[in-house]
């Protein structure tokens, strides 16, 4: 088993007094989805954004690349190749497809992009189709395969993505896990999903438990057994 | 912080200037327009900070209040107490007139709206000349022609003293503690039961009258208003007042009146570069001391004499900097 | 008589038009109303006028390139720095009207003389479909017009553009896209300066240059670009063009005093009815 390429550890943090995370250990393994599982509240996205750099943790370590990370800025960060596709407001409303695609290609090369916009468009085949289409205009479903779009194309090696079902019908939810998938087994990213829902158990690797700010459990998918699952999600 | 001892300290500290009335001359001169600025600054203390009103037009309330009183004496011959309680009302008027209009919108629309109004007045007063005097603007005797200079003094000081007891009064009654319960979170409050609506309004009500008073008081003392005196700029003057001073103190405007009225004039020596010191020092204040002078003095005073570990904190509002 | 009111106003409309954007740009990217723009694009133009009997284009180049730098540090020294602790809008409309103060300042100590008008080579009337003005109001008209649109390019179809609508749309997503916010930040309230001053020029070479005629510029380009629409470049043209006329008409009309009235009190009005603006805005106020 290789090395983790994102290790955080003894992590806290939160909004004023309050830590709404804490003694956080976690590992994200290229090639692998992570799911960090829990119910409403538990501090999925307090501990997304303390990776992508826009909270400050209070206590802890976050290990990139070998590198800590946990005083560098959003954009260098950024540079280094983590990635967050926030929970809301995760689109440039009043752009296009295209146009919010483009941007999200601005440290890429030329070359890069084109085959990145390539493989978004296999993958999301509407993505071509509404290309002109303003983005706020999308249906719910459509507006979250552009988030994952423009998470693609900014070519991170690690992209967190908070969670990417929530307000989307089941079938759509589906869908969307298996194109996060495909992309894992595509590109070997490292992708780390924040999610209430159950079925992220379904394509994720390895899964966290996260409840009121806690890691309660952490293993591979494989050899978790259905009582921690209800438990977790439907309460002790 | 509504200690009273610190309330009773601050209105005994607003009669000491009648003492100045043996010495007379400049600093009486000069502590006359202090006063009729405290009230104004007590006004948008009450209605921005206290009450979490985000209303910006201040010099409007005051020119109505100056002008109704000016212009009715003047040209209409009407007795000069009637036309200053007739310029209160008619400022509260606009004021809870401009709640009304704005009250469907939140926030900085709100201060932008009545900021224009505040650029807009003085216009307004130029364009309808023939009644004010425009630009030129209008002279009259006042009350000082009853009363004499001193004894107007006296009763700007006891009304100023009167004004600011009384706002500190209703600060501690229910109505007050409703006020301040909304400037901390309308929702909020609203979901208790509690008609916002009503409140504000009678916030507005009560601002506006207070500094129309204050407007007739203060042409009184000067004998002339022109919309040059009027101007935007007045307005700014005005909220920098509580904001300077400290906006959470009961003494805040107190202490404010006396900076902007008197740091012009104590820099006399420098006035070619005042505007460039003034406009430093304001950015410096509200960058560097966002709780105001008079909390920072008081911290210092305290680390002096060590009395207590109490800190003065400025007070989290809607959207203030948090020391 | 009609025509000509219609003509002074467009013209008085594509002049305003410049510190519309400049005001515009900083408010719908850093969210910042800068009242003081007016000032500082004042100032520029006094320079350019105390510049202008050596060389002119020169005396233009410095003129404006000077705001550049005012406005880039004024924004990464003093206001980001505001804006991430948390500052409120009212907090720096102080701050802004405060930062004009020290730039009045700066004008009236070095340039005692307070009125100034700006010699620019006049090239008599011209005659435009049938329609005559003075040959340099033409002009005006048209390089505003021309800014403008080239501004809409370079948004459009630059990286920089783009990074710039981004930012102005979801701050929170351009950063974490990658894009340097902060410094996007600072050349918006750069080039806004530096659009208000070439708006000051022009004002300077047509009518009178004065302090006053600084906040003038910086309030009724606000408020003008609250009426089209914050955030929306042809919403604030069109809204330019439009209050522009209604002033030359006022004017016309009612005498100058209550040029000033009509146009508040019309703002007013639609801030009461329509707080988005006419035509909607990108930006929430």
């Amino acid at each position: 088993m290789a090395e983790p390429i994102l290790t955080v550890s003894g992590l806290v943090a939160g909004y004023g007094r309050i830590s709404a995370i804490k003694h956080i250990d976690f590992q994200a393994y290229n090639g692998e989805i992570v799911g960090v599982a829990g119910p409403n509240g538990a501090g999925k996205t307090t501990l997304l954004e303390t990776i992508a750099g826009t909270i400050d943790p209070k206590a802890g370590q976050i290990t990139y690349l070998g590198k800590r990370i946990d005083r560098l800025s959003v954009m260098a960060r950024r540079k280094m190749g983590i990635l967050l596709v926030p929970q809301d407001s995760y689109l440039f409303p009043v752009m296009s497809v295209k146009k919010n695609l483009d941007i999200s290609g601005l440290l890429n090369t030329k070359v890069e992009n084109k085959k990145f916009l390539e493989y978004v468009h296999d993958l999301f085949p509407i993505l071509k189709e509404r290309k002109k289409q303003i983005a706020s205009t999308l249906s719910g479903g459509q507006q979250k395969t552009l988030a994952v779009g423009m998470g693609i194309i900014a070519n991170a090696k690690v992209m967190l993505i908070d969670e990417p079902s929530i307000g989307l019908a089941p079938k759509l939810v589906t869908k969307l896990f298996e194109n996060l998938r495909q992309l894992k087994e595509d590109t070997g990213k490292a992708l780390v999903l924040a999610e209430q829902n159950v079925k992220v158990f379904d394509i994720a690797d390895r899964i966290f438990g996260l409840e009121a700010g806690e890691i309660q459990f952490s293993s591979k998918t494989a050899d978790l057994g259905e009582e921690v699952v209800k438990e977790l999600f439907l309460g002790k | 912080m509504r200690d009273r001892s610190k309330e009773i300290a601050t209105l005994i500290a607003l009669l000491i200037p009648i003492s100045f009335v043996g010495i007379g001359g400049y600093l009486q001169e000069v502590m006359g327009y202090v006063l009729l600025f405290v009230i104004q600054g007590y006004v948008a203390w009450f209605l921005y900070f206290r009450s979490g009103q985000p209303f910006f037009g201040y010099s409007v309330t005051m020119a109505i209040g100056a002008y109704g009183t000016i212009v009715m004496t003047v040209q209409y011959q009407w007795p000069i107490l009637v036309s200053m309680l007739v310029g209160a009302v008619l400022a509260s008027l606009v004021s809870v007139g401009m709640f009304f209009a704005t009250s469907r919108a939140r926030g900085f629309y709100v201060t932008i709206a009545s900021f224009l109004l505040a650029i807009l007045f003085p216009k307004l007063m130029e364009a309808m000349y023939q009644i004010t005097g425009g630009r030129s603007g209008l002279y009259f005797g006042g009350l000082e022609d009853w009363t004499g200079r001193n004894v107007l003094y006296i009763i700007i000081v006891l009304m100023a003293a009167i004004i600011v007891g009384a706002i500190f009064v209703l600060m501690r009654t229910k109505t007050g503690a409703i006020l301040t319960l909304i400037s901390e979170n309308d929702d909020l409050t609203q979901t208790v039961g509690i008609n916002t609506f009503k409140y504000k309004a009678l916030s507005y009500v009560i601002a506006g009258f207070i500094s129309g008073l204050g407007g007739g008081l203060y042409v009184n003392y000067t004998g002339f208003i022109s919309s040059v005196d009027v101007d935007v700029f007045t307005t700014v003057y005005i909220f920098f007042i509580p904001l300077l001073g400290g906006r959470s103190v009961c003494y805040g405007p107190l202490i404010g009146a006396l900076v902007v009225i008197l740091a012009p004039e104590l820099a006399a020596p420098v006035e070619r570069y005042l505007l460039i010191i003034l406009g430093v020092i304001f950015i410096l204040v509200a960058v560097l001391l966002p709780a105001g002078v008079g909390p920072s003095l008081e911290n210092l005073f305290r680390k002096i004499f060590r009395k207590s570990e109490k800190k003065v904190v400025a007070v989290m509002g809607r959207g203030e900097i948090s020391l | 008589m009609i025509i000509n009111g219609i003509i002074t106003g467009l013209i008085m409309g594509g002049i305003l038009s410049l510190p519309v954007l400049g005001v515009a740009l900083v408010y719908g990217i850093t969210g910042i109303p800068n009242f003081g723009i007016g000032v500082i694009g004042t100032l520029g133009g006094f320079i350019i006028w105390s510049l202008t009997p050596y060389n002119l284009p020169l005396a233009v180049f410095i003129g404006v390139g000077i705001c550049f730098p005012i406005g880039y540090f004024l924004q990464t020294i003093l206001l980001t720095p505001i804006s991430v602790k948390g500052g409120d809008s009212t907090l720096f409309m102080i701050i802004t009207i405060s930062i004009g103060f020290v730039f009045e300042g700066l004008i009236r100590v070095s340039f005692p003389r307070a009125i100034i008008s700006i010699d620019f080579p006049r090239l008599g009337s011209i005659t435009i479909g049938g329609i005559t003005a003075e040959g340099f109001k033409f002009i005006a008209l048209f390089f505003g017009i021309g800014v403008l649109v080239a501004m809409r390019l370079l948004e459009q179809h630059t990286k920089a553009g783009l990074s710039l609508q981004a930012t102005s749309q979801n701050l929170k997503l351009a950063t974490l896209i990658g894009i340097n916010t902060k410094r996007v930040f600072s050349v918006a309230h750069g080039i806004g300066c530096c659009l208000t001053c070439i708006g000051a020029i022009f004002w300077g070479a047509l009518y009178n240059l004065t302090v006053t005629t600084g906040w003038y510029l910086a309030f009724t380009g606000f408020i003008i670009a609250v009426v089209g629409g914050i955030g929306n470049i042809w919403g604030g043209m069109i809204s330019a063009l439009v209050m522009g006329m209604v002033m030359s008409f006022s004017g016309y009309l009612l005498g100058g005093t209550w040029q000033s009235v009509i146009l508040y009190a019309i703002v007013i009005l639609v801030l009461i009815i329509a707080p988005r603006g006419i035509l909607g805005s990108e930006r929430s106020l």
